[in-house]
């Protein structure tokens, strides 16, 4: 069973477009990156699941249940991290526990005390005394302490320094490995690449992809650097048609490789080259193509 | 509910605090004081004749040629600074949910958690239920310990002064209730406040303008103070059964239909 599932999901806010025809499946112990740039309906999306929102159209459920009339009961599976995490200014590490612990009906002190070990913060703190990043720290404390099935995480890492970043990408694999569900909305490629295991883009309200990261790998393209052994031998070169010249300087010649490398490989044995260089695939490109194409229908 | 009702309870009791205290200390003086003012008021009256159309409005009835001890007892219970304190306090914790989570952003970090909106909305209102009582207390409280001050004959039965009291805290059950439908409406606290405030000042104006202009009269049913006529109660000593009756179907309906209202909208912080 899906633990996320949505179909032709619509909603609009008046003429503004939110989201049009959403359909997603996120499965069991799957990290979804959920990518897209401000505005795209990133957020709207994770609203309608958490049931804040009334779909104008379409459904969306969370393990089974209806995120609209059943929001109460299937938030006892969810740990939500909004976007724009806002809490009461009195609030502390500890009073949040014990109150989220009697509204969860659930003891999540042990859990809650190890994440904000590795958060570094500090239980009395109030809200209205601590910085943006810590605020962020309590929210995912807060979301993660009582383990749930899945992980909304709306930008997690907006207001983290590098090194919470990196704690929280830990943390986010620890729960991976446990079996929980992660659905990570971010707008940075970086920190998708590095966690999820699949990848959906929407703009403008729609999804423009949805699939595996190494799929999307595949169909990255990458820089391919050969350094002929003269300039006249990388003048006169005929480039196969998976190579796309960029740019020659000298004796070196920037490809563009499309495809795999077994072909590149076969093919670059026959020439005379000194050296030449591959670089990984480049996603931003691929992620620069899909925007591009989606705005111009292409 | 036990979570819900710690984190209201965490942010409401200080205001309720102060609240209750200036009932308190206001009862005290006005207990003090009531009885030395009516020895002048003959006077006042001959000079300033709107002071007592004003009374009049306020207590609900005419005062007659001469100003009745009892009468005069119900000022406590109609005095503006009373009727403020109570009604700030209906209408600042009526508008707290769903508008006033809204627009300080926590209504996602709430809803977030399993919790009911319907479930959200009635913990808020079995607060503001509760912090009502305990403000009527208060006033009693600071009353009766002042009352050794006022003439024996202007002292009120106990069971008179529950009865305004209920008539009272009836009042504030309308005018919080139609706080909560109009919070569950709104995505801006300030704005629920201001229709609140502006209903109730209306109901006000309309119950003072019903007693110098006859056209106002007519539509005086309007008016939430037109079911609150302590004076009337303290002369008769009867229950004011139709004007309990008449709020507290305002403040049911209002209650039922906010809960449905919040239950159904969608929520979106602003």
């Amino acid at each position: 069973m899906s633990v996320i599932r949505t179909e032709k999901l619509t909603r609009r806010y008046g003429v503004r477009r939110g989201v049009d025809g959403i359909d997603l499946e996120v499965g069991p112990g799957e990290t979804f990156g959920f990518l897209g740039p401000n505005g795209a309906g990133k957020t709207t999306t994770i609203r309608l699941l958490m049931g804040l929102l009334k779909p104008n159209s379409g459904r969306a459920e969370i393990v089974g249940l209806n995120c609209w009339r059943e929001s109460a009961r299937l938030k006892h599976a969810v740990g939500y991290l909004p976007g724009d995490l806002r809490l009461y200014p009195w609030l502390s590490l500890r009073s949040a526990v014990t109150i989220v612990s009697r509204i969860r009906q659930q003891h999540i002190q042990p859990r809650a005390a190890e994440l904000a070990d590795s958060f570094e913060l500090e239980p009395n703190l109030p809200v209205r005394k601590m910085s943006r990043g810590t605020r962020q720290k309590l929210g995912l404390v807060l979301a993660m302490a009582h383990r749930p099935k899945l992980l909304i995480l709306d930008e997690p890492t907006s207001g983290l320094d590098p090194l919470m970043q990196s704690v929280l990408a830990d943390l986010v694999r620890e729960a991976a490995t446990a079996g929980q569900t992660i659905f990570f909305s971010s707008h940075t490629l970086s920190e998708v690449e590095a966690l999820c295991d699949r990848v959906a883009i929407v703009r403008h309200g729609q999804l423009v992809v949805d699939e595996p990261l190494h799929a999307l790998r595949e169909q990255a393209p990458r820089t391919v650097e050969l350094v002929y052994d003269s300039v006249e031998a990388a003048s006169a070169v005929r480039l196969p048609e998976f190579l796309a010249m960029r740019q020659q300087s000298k004796s070196e010649l920037q490809c563009e490789l499309r495809g795999p490398t077994p072909p590149l490989l076969a093919w670059a044995s026959q020439q005379p080259l000194v050296d030449i260089r591959i670089s990984h695939p480049d996603l931003d490109a691929v992620f620069h193509s899909l925007y591009h194409n989606a705005e111009t229908g292409g | 509910m036990l979570g819900l009702l710690t984190k209201t309870l965490r942010e409401i009791w200080l205001p309720t605090l102060l609240v209750a205290s200036g009932l308190f200390g206001v009862n005290i003086l006005l207990t003090v004081l009531i009885p030395k003012v009516q020895e002048g008021f003959e006077e006042v009256f001959d000079k300033l004749p709107f002071v007592e159309s004003m009374l009049q409005a306020l207590l609900g009835t005419e005062l007659g040629d001469q100003m009745a001890a009892e009468a005069m007892q119900a000022v406590l219970w109609v005095h503006p600074i009373v009727l403020t304190l109570l009604w700030f306090h209906a209408i600042s914790l009526s508008t707290r949910v769903p508008a006033g989570e809204i627009d300080r952003g926590t209504i996602d970090f709430l809803l977030g958690l399993p919790v009911g909106r319907r479930q959200l909305y009635w913990s808020e209102v079995l607060m503001w239920l509760a912090t009502g009582l305990l403000l009527l207390a208060f006033g009693f409280a600071g009353h009766r310990l002042a009352s050794p001050a006022m003439p024996e004959h202007m002292r009120p039965e106990t069971h008179v002064a529950l009865m305004m009291m209920t008539n009272l805290y009836c009042v504030y059950l309308a005018v919080g209730a139609v706080g909560f439908l109009v919070s569950s409406l709104a995505s801006h606290r300030s704005r629920a406040i201001a229709v609140v405030f502006a209903l109730v000042l209306g109901s006000f104006l309309l119950n003072f303008a019903a007693q110098l202009w006859e056209p106002a009269g007519r539509v005086a049913f309007l008016g939430i103070l037109e079911y609150y006529r302590p004076a009337v109660v303290l002369q008769s000593g009867e229950f004011p059964t139709s004007d309990v009756a008449v709020l507290l179907t305002i403040a049911c309906v209002s209650l039922a239909a906010g809960s449905e209202i919040m239950a159904r909208r969608s929520i979106c912080t602003v």
